[in-house]
């Protein structure tokens, strides 16, 4: 009877710690970016974009079908297994909406150097904001681009004009090109800066391996003699207008469908 | 009062209220949650919850944990008779919130195990429709009432004020101490007057005015409502006064006695323990954490903490994030409360160092320098550097100036330190040493076309030594000449002073007004430990209210191995950003701030 206690015992003690062993080592199984733990494999949409662009009241548009009152997010809104009712059924993936302000950013970057599937990525702009204010915007995005453009046949990214029913709107093409070469600027400035400080550098161990690699990541590819161009990444980048106040979001929809078949 | 706002801390509004129906104001939410996320941590006073002044407006605030909530009241100004209708309204509010049970739908909802619509998703107040019905009905009623009563206490408070000048600081003492209930009855010889519950004087006596005390009153007021506090409050005397509304508000402070009732039992409860409890605790996970589970844990890290130069205070705030942030919550399967603890704690490590604007200082640059003024002349981009004897301000600014050379900019660099026998000659080696970095063809001890040292890409600005008035001039002599012999860059080295003697820190002040350089750098050592949280505070204090210090840069990173507390403390005092971090003697051992690299190396 004391042996039966014993042996199952046993078997219940190395079963656990088997399981626990696994669960620690599968994070570094499947490959994604190199040097970076993967831990969230399933399917998944992310809403970004700078503060007061109107990225909670789109993801609760989604969510809910209802626009509702909200203010600047300090918390990163999940929808797990998300369906759109358009879609074919049991379609479903995560969606993910980060908070814009700059402190909290990190959350993002982090995301996505450790999403594996990321089906697309939807970037919320403020379409009235003059297009001489979209500098940190355009910062913003090459920040976000730095990192997905490491991903094998990188991320596509809708940027997403949203408050498109206010008057001072200014049209997606528009805001596509203001982006463009703000972003090339930001390259340019980017090489310039100082590399930021890597393991080894500071510490007691003597290592010097230097990657060259910024302190954003990588820089993105860049031709100064053709400027920077969204046609030259990976990805697929559209600029398409929409208002979440109005629920004109059809569009939106559209390509966020036609991402999640594929 | 302008409104009062409920909401959760991924944007969504719950609730909210405005004075006299008016709509939500985002835009003053918005402001209040960018000062809360980017300011430095704040120490929350035991004393009624914390204000946010912003100048055009002032903000209350408390937040509830599990599920995080946030209570927001907005009001006109930071007045004392405000700041008492805003405290009594967010006590109001949260007591009614928990109280309706609206935490636990909310938390129900986020744990995704109701009922979802077609989109898979759980709205965080599904079916709570009717509660917040309710709870918008009683909030009403009640802050009708707190209105009413704060305004006869005013009105009467007004007509004392002839007689007694220093009511309004007894009011206020009366108001910090409401919450104990307790009055202060003090042995002063004088007798007091004193104010029924109904706000109508009861007996005077004549009196040394500068005694009055109103505690009596205020803490009634307070009492009725947060009877939760005192049980013993007669509910059925209370609210005679208001006739109309009189029994939902009867109603009312029946819940929230009741609710006061059910938190405490409940507290009382006890939790798993035992073998499976340990079990639980250290490897299968799911486990609610209790402050009596993370207490050997965070005691584990504030030793580990302070070992690596993190200041105790910080260490204590930090472990603090973390049980604020876990007591409560679930554990996720096959975790260990220490392992969740640990990523607890990496999150608010990086929170506290992750910088809260973004310093392009390139961009900055180019803006600045592509003014130009009536005379044609761009204006230059002033940098000054600040700091304690002896923690690499000079060798910092160089090889700061290093940098900015090779991005082909202009720099002058100009020798502040009039004080320290030496500094301007050891500022001139470094600007011959750069001089010969940028044109080897230049000759150590020649002048430029101009009769100064260096050539003509950098230049040394000196005028000998002397007291602190002759360095406001030299300060503002040189940014003249910068301006008229087109340099980018003027970079200002400044004499190293204690930041504990007033008399070495006053003149900052005045050399911040006169030179007003774009960026104010101050220079620590990651050596110096636990003093850090001093330096910073000090230094950015020495600038006055209008101006603070721009940045930090931290020296001598290559030393201390993975001991990089100081880096922590700075940022805690003063929630100013790091950009560069020194880590090594040539020009080269500057490096922008990797904020994953310092918290893996404190982690480690």
């Amino acid at each position: 009877m004391n042996e039966t206690i014993t042996i199952s015992l046993l078997i219940l003690i190395i079963t656990t710690s088997l399981l626990l062993i696994i669960q620690r080592q599968s994070g570094n199984l499947i490959p994604g970016l190199p040097g970076q733990k993967i831990k969230n494999r399933n399917p998944t949409f992310i809403i970004a974009g700078p503060c007061g662009s109107g990225k909670t009241a789109l993801f609760s548009l989604l969510t809910t079908d209802t626009v509702k009152p909200t203010v600047m997010s300090q918390e990163v809104n999940v929808a797990y297994d998300y369906m759109l009712p358009s879609t074919v059924k049991h379609l479903k993936f995560n969606l993910m909406e980060f908070p814009g302000h700059v402190k909290l950013r990190y959350r993002l970057f982090e995301a996505l150097k450790e999403s594996s599937t990321i089906k697309g990525l939807v970037f919320v702009v403020d379409s009235t904001v003059d297009p001489q204010k979209l500098t940190d915007t355009a910062e913003f995005l090459h920040d976000i681009l730095a990192i997905t453009e490491r991903v094998p046949n990188g991320v596509d990214v809708l940027i997403a004009c949203n408050k498109s029913e206010l008057f001072t709107a200014r049209p997606a093409r528009k805001i596509r090109e203001v982006l463009e070469r703000e972003i090339a600027k930001v390259i340019e400035r980017r090489a310039k800066s100082l590399s930021s400080v890597q393991k080894g550098e500071a510490g007691a161990e003597t290592d010097d391996t230097n990657d060259g690699f910024n302190s954003h990541g990588p820089l993105l590819e860049y031709n100064s003699t053709k400027g920077f161009k969204f046609e030259f990444l990976e990805g697929n980048v559209d600029a398409v207008s929409g208002s979440v106040q109005k629920q004109n979001i059809d569009k939106w929809e559209c390509w966020v469908d036609e991402r999640a078949i594929n | 009062m302008e409104q009062f706002v409920v909401f959760r801390p991924s944007g969504e509004v719950l609730y909210h209220f405005g004075a006299s129906g008016r709509k939500l104001q985002e835009q003053q939410v918005n402001k209040i949650v960018s000062e809360l996320v980017g300011s430095p941590p704040r120490k929350t006073s035991n004393n009624g919850f914390p204000v946010i002044n912003l100048g055009s407006f002032a903000a209350m605030y408390t937040s509830t944990m599990q599920p995080h909530v946030f209570y927001l009241v907005t009001f006109a100004a930071e007045t004392l008779e405000l700041s008492q209708l805003a405290n009594k309204l967010l006590q109001l509010g949260t007591d009614l919130w928990a109280s309706l049970g609206l935490n636990e739908i909310i938390a129900q909802n986020l744990s995704g195990r109701n009922e979802k619509n077609e989109h898979n998703f759980t709205w965080c107040l599904n079916g709570a429709g009717e509660l917040i019905g309710k709870f918008g009905e009683y909030f009403g009623a009640k802050f009708d009432e707190i209105c009413s009563e704060t305004r006869s206490l005013n009105g009467e408070a007004q007509q004392q004020t002839q007689a007694a000048p220093s009511l309004l600081g007894s009011v206020s003492k009366a108001q910090g101490k409401s919450k104990s209930k307790k009055k202060p009855q003090k042995g002063t010889g004088v007798k007091n007057r004193k104010w029924g519950r109904d706000g109508i004087m009861e007996d005077t006596y004549e009196g040394d005015s500068s005694t009055l005390d109103f505690s009596e009153s205020a803490s009634d007021f307070v009492a009725a409502s947060e009877s939760r506090e005192n049980s013993v409050v007669d509910e059925s005397t209370f609210g005679t006064r208001t006739g109309k509304g009189e029994f939902l508000i009867k109603e009312i402070d029946e819940l929230l006695s009741k609710s006061k009732e059910v938190k405490s039992r409940q507290q009382q409860a006890s939790t798993t323990t035992g073998a499976f409890g340990f079990l639980q605790k250290h490897l299968m996970g799911n486990k609610t954490i209790s402050t009596t589970d993370l207490k050997t844990t965070l005691d584990k890290f504030r030793q580990k903490l302070i070992t690596k130069n993190v200041a105790p205070e910080a260490a204590e705030y930090l472990c603090s994030q973390i049980s604020q942030d876990l007591v409560g919550s679930k554990t996720p399967n096959w975790t260990s409360v220490e392992a969740v603890a640990k990523q607890s704690l990496q999150t608010s490590l990086t929170n506290i160092l992750t910088p809260g604007v973004s310093v392009d200082l390139l961009r900055e640059i180019q803006e600045k320098t592509a003014t130009v003024d009536g005379k044609g002349h761009k204006s230059p981009y002033v940098f000054s550097v600040v700091g304690v004897n002896g923690v690499g301000k000079s060798t910092n600014l160089s090889k700061l100036a290093f940098w900015l050379l090779q991005n082909n900019l202009k720099v002058l660099i100009v020798a502040c330190d009039t004080f320290r026998s030496g500094a301007v000659e050891q500022l001139r080696v470094h600007v011959e040493n750069l001089a010969q970095l940028t044109d080897s063809a230049h000759k150590r001890g020649s002048k430029n076309k101009r009769g100064k040292t260096g050539n003509d890409h950098v230049e040394l600005f000196e005028s000998g030594y002397g007291g602190s008035d002759l360095v406001t001039k030299i300060a503002k002599q040189a940014i003249n000449y910068a301006r008229d012999n087109a340099f980018d860059i003027v970079l200002m080295d400044t004499a190293g002073r204690r930041h504990n003697d007033p008399t070495l820190m006053s003149p900052l002040k005045s050399f911040a007004d006169q030179a007003n350089p774009d960026k104010i750098i101050m220079v620590g050592e990651a050596l110096v430990g636990t003093d850090s949280v001093q330096q910073a505070q000090n230094f950015n204090a020495a600038f006055g209210k209008e101006r603070n210090l721009d940045f930090f840069i931290v020296s001598k990173c290559d030393t201390v191995g993975d001991m990089l507390g100081a880096m922590v403390n700075m940022v805690y005092a003063t929630g100013i950003p790091i950009l560069f971090v020194g880590v090594g003697q040539t020009y080269t051992d500057l490096r922008t701030l990797s904020v994953k690299w310092a918290v893996d190396t404190l982690m480690s």
